[in-house]
């Protein structure tokens, strides 16, 4: 009889014994998923996709720079995970439990990529160097404890007010912006400056909607973020501020001809896309899916992009 | 195919992706001794190899030059990263001041200037032309005459710094002779391809491979770092710790040097000196410590007497000569340990032990006499005469015991005299059978040529006396073994009496006695003290079915 059954179970075509296959296939995805997620790394491939982004609409040649910021946010992410650890406990603690787990391993991991990071970019020559090093740079000032150390009432700019999101924006801003720019040997032209202007708002509201979901946790680690101060209805407001200047910026690009108009459409794709995110920020009580969802507003425009490059 | 110029711009870049990911992962480490010069000596080795790269990826001879004057602030920065390092991570952190930093500094930064200025001198290159190997272009520099003192410096920091780290080498812990092992590796590497270099005996000799050398420190420091817990587990504390131990230590201590000078003593030496360390420094000791002798003298009375504030103290002294790395006396370090107290229970233990012994003799054998002297006319009267017999022979036998250990503990002071192993049992062992004529006594073949403390002898006895006396078995035996192995002796006897009472043992094991937990006399101590002066252990265990086993585990002294 058991055989029987047994038999049945594993007839071919049968959906159970499909399902019983895929299992460990999905289990792994799922494993991977979560590493990806709770060690940054799926941010990094998020900022390839950017300045791919950036060298579409700069008309580069190809280049490491992808490849390079790549591992540098890696390598920084990485490290704000960690130095984060204790702060994040009450909204993420999954991802604590996880990075405290592998904490020595993530750490060893993050400084291999930054050395290749850095390595790499010198092959676009002292500028793409100089640019290599300075997400690190920031984000010395930006989360470790370097500065109270030096004293003189020093505080971390992540627990300063508007700084901490205006320097998070300005970092990635000009790494997506100049470093594919150092690897090309190209000068600053407006276009770059539109695009410059374009990742800056951008990146300021990809960082500060993270912070609706951290709320709790940075109002007792007494990092002063917009949620905490203002509240989330004002947050979504300053927001939607945010993302009507980027809309003005492409606009302004489009009317004086430094962007192509479907480019700036499809940037608009994204832009209409983190909107979206912005107006549904205060429904759901459980807010996790803030974690990734902002990010996904680079593969809508970069798919955008696709349409337009394939049109 | 790959062009020299792209294998050289490949490795260099190896280099300096492990010399910057070794950086970060010592600036985790922070502010573990020797963390952040470590990150100084691999900036300062990411600088050199990255400017190395645009030097040769530059299209034109001033970029060049450019470069190569550039890569000039990496090179000089690595040596005194290096040895602040090696100070750091050593303990030796006082010589890590401000001002010594600065001193440092002084050459590094006068050949950045220079080499910033380059073009209106030739002090660091004498003159600069291009080779050509096919496309690969290089600059052929020769080096002025600050060129050859910076390297001269360069070579006298790397060589300071290896001094402490090779100290470690020889350490006792393996954990710190892996971590400098990695280290001195990892250092050398670049350093010896930095001679060759400059010696022009590597081929392509304008092109100087040291950073590309580097690859193999950082790697080493990686290592260094994730195998074997380079700032985890630091010996940074024991420079220090050594030191503290001379200066904190209760016993005084006076470093002198040959000609009899006081060259260091610690804080508890200064009664004795009469006066602050400060000033007993180039003083003679024997103007100080008049009664100290000769400190060549190998034969050293008992106790220095010392006068220590209007008191005579007596001082165990010990003089431990100092020697050089050619084995030369270089001076001598004397220690004063205070033995006032310990001759003071002496002197208490004897009078305590004369009084005992002698007034306890006499005074039980007056006892045992006027007893003998009484008529008990009823059976009442004969029972308490025979108790006061009986009480009366237990005090001359506790008396006796009492002797028999103050002589073992005065033989504790002299050297260990040798007896054979059957001079020891024997007689005791005929003794015993005499004594107790209802005993059984077997005692298995041992060897006749051992022979052991002769301090033993009385140990042995109560073994045998306790394992016959308390024998209440209808058939009692006493059982002696020998086992004789390489270095030490086994005695082992056992009875079949009833056992001794776990109380007893209890306070042996504790090692002293309270009023409401001790043993019944001193037999079990006079063992236990015995066989700890014979240099052996003793141990008692219950023997199947009843009985005791007590082994002697002693040293051969044949």
């Amino acid at each position: 009889m058991v055989r029987k059954q047994d038999s049945r179970a594993l007839a071919p075509g049968d959906s159970a014994r499909l399902l019983a296959l895929l299992a460990p296939v999905l289990a792994g995805l799922k494993q991977l998923w979560t590493v990806l997620l709770y060690s940054s790394a799926y941010l990094s491939v998020v900022t390839v996709l950017e300045v791919g982004i950036a060298m579409v609409v700069l008309s580069l040649p190809p280049s490491p720079a992808p490849v390079v910021v790549g591992l540098l946010t890696f390598a920084v992410y990485a490290n704000d995970r960690i130095a984060d650890a204790d702060d994040d406990e009450l909204d993420k603690p999954d991802q604590t439990a996880f990075v405290r787990r592998h904490e020595n391993a993530l750490y060893v991991a993050a400084a291999v990529a930054y050395g290749l990071a850095v390595a790499s970019a010198m092959l676009g020559g002292p500028a793409a160097l100089a640019l290599s090093l300075l997400p690190g740079t920031f984000w010395v000032l930006y989360a470790s404890d370097w500065l109270p150390r030096l004293g003189a009432g020093l505080r971390r700019l992540k627990d300063v007010l508007l700084v901490n999101t205006a320097v998070v924006a300005l970092a990635w801003a000009v790494s997506l912006t100049f470093l594919p720019l150092a690897f090309a040997d190209r000068g600053v032209t407006p276009t770059v400056g539109v695009v410059f202007a374009y990742f800056f708002l951008r990146s300021f509201v990809d960082a500060e909607l993270p912070n609706v979901r951290d709320r709790a946790g940075d109002a007792e680690a007494g990092v002063r973020t917009l949620p905490v101060v203002v509240g989330l209805e004002r947050t979504r407001y300053v927001l939607y501020g945010v993302d009507a200047a980027t809309a003005a910026v492409l606009a302004y690009g489009a009317a004086a001809g430094f962007l192509s108009v479907p480019v700036a459409v499809a940037l608009g794709a994204g832009l209409a896309y983190s909107l979206g995110v912005t107006t549904l920020l205060t429904r759901y009580a459980d807010r996790a899916w803030l974690t990734v969802a902002p990010e996904l507003e680079y593969v809508v425009a970069a798919a955008a992009l696709a349409v337009v490059a394939l049109g | 195919m790959v062009s020299l110029v792209d294998a050289l711009t490949a490795v260099l870049l190896v280099s300096v992706a492990v010399s910057f990911a070794a950086a970060l992962l010592a600036w985790r480490e922070r502010p573990e001794p020797g963390a952040s010069a470590v990150i100084l000596m691999l900036g300062g080795v990411v600088w050199w190899a990255a400017f190395l790269v645009f030097e040769l990826q530059a299209s034109t001879l001033a970029r060049k030059i450019l470069w190569s004057d550039v890569q000039w602030v990496g090179v000089v920065v690595i040596p005194v990263g290096w040895l602040l390092f090696a100070l750091m991570y050593t303990g030796r952190d006082e010589y890590v001041r401000p001002r010594v930093v600065a001193v440092l500094s002084v050459v590094p930064v006068v050949t950045v200037v220079l080499a910033v200025t380059s073009n209106s001198h030739d002090l660091l290159y004498r003159s600069t032309t291009v080779v050509t190997y096919g496309d690969f272009v290089l600059l052929e520099r020769a080096g002025g005459p600050w060129y050859w003192v910076v390297a001269a410096y360069t070579y006298a920091l790397g060589a300071l710094g290896f001094v402490p780290l090779f100290d470690l080498i020889r350490s006792n812990a393996v954990l710190f002779r892996g971590q400098s092992a990695a280290l001195l590796f990892g250092s050398l590497t670049p350093w010896v391809t930095n001679i060759l270099s400059v010696m022009g005996v590597l081929p392509l000799p304008e092109f100087d491979p040291t950073p590309i050398a580097f690859a193999v420190t950082g790697v080493a420091f990686l290592g260094a770092v994730t195998q074997y817990q380079l700032f985890d587990a630091s010996p940074a504390p024991n420079w220090r710790a050594r030191r503290l131990v001379f200066e904190r230590m209760d016993d005084a201590a006076i470093v002198v040097d040959n000609h009899g000078y006081v060259v260091d003593a610690n804080e508890s030496a200064e009664p004795l000196l009469g006066r602050a360390r400060r000033d007993a420094i180039g003083e003679p000791v024997a103007s100080m410590l008049p009664t100290l002798g000769p400190l060549a003298d190998d034969c050293r009375p008992e106790h220095v007497t010392v006068d220590v504030d209007g008191d005579d103290t007596p001082f165990d002294v010990s003089v431990t000569p100092v020697y050089d790395v050619r084995d030369r006396l270089i001076g001598r370090v004397v220690t004063f340990h205070d033995v006032s107290r310990y001759l003071r229970q002496k002197q208490r233990l004897e009078v305590l032990n004369r009084a005992f012994r002698h007034n306890v003799r006499t005074d039980t054998q007056m006892i045992l006499g006027y007893a003998g002297q009484l008529s008990p006319d009823t059976d009442e009267e004969r029972e308490a005469v025979g108790i006061v017999e009986q009480r009366a022979a237990r005090i001359a036998a506790l008396g006796e015991k009492a002797r028999v250990i103050v002589d073992l503990i005065e033989r504790e002071e002299g050297p260990r005299v040798p007896v054979s192993l059957p001079e020891l049992l024997d007689g005791r062992v005929q003794r015993l059978r005499q004594s107790y004529p209802g005993v059984t006594v077997e005692v298995s073949a041992f060897p006749a040529d051992c022979t052991v403390p002769a301090s033993l002898g009385p140990v042995v006895w109560n073994v045998l006396e306790n394992a016959a006396e308390h024998n209440t078995n209808d058939d009692p035996h006493v059982r002696v073994a020998v086992a004789a192995g390489e270095g030490r002796v086994e005695i082992r006897v056992t009875d079949d009496g009833p056992g001794v009472r776990d109380g007893e043992y209890a306070a042996l094991e504790r090692g002293t006695e309270t009023p409401l937990r001790h043993a019944s006399g001193l037999g079990l101590w006079l063992i236990q003290w015995g066989t700890d002066i014979a240099g052996g252990r003793v141990t008692f265990e219950n023997n199947d079915p009843t009985g005791t086993v007590v082994t002697l585990d002693v040293p051969r002294l044949d």
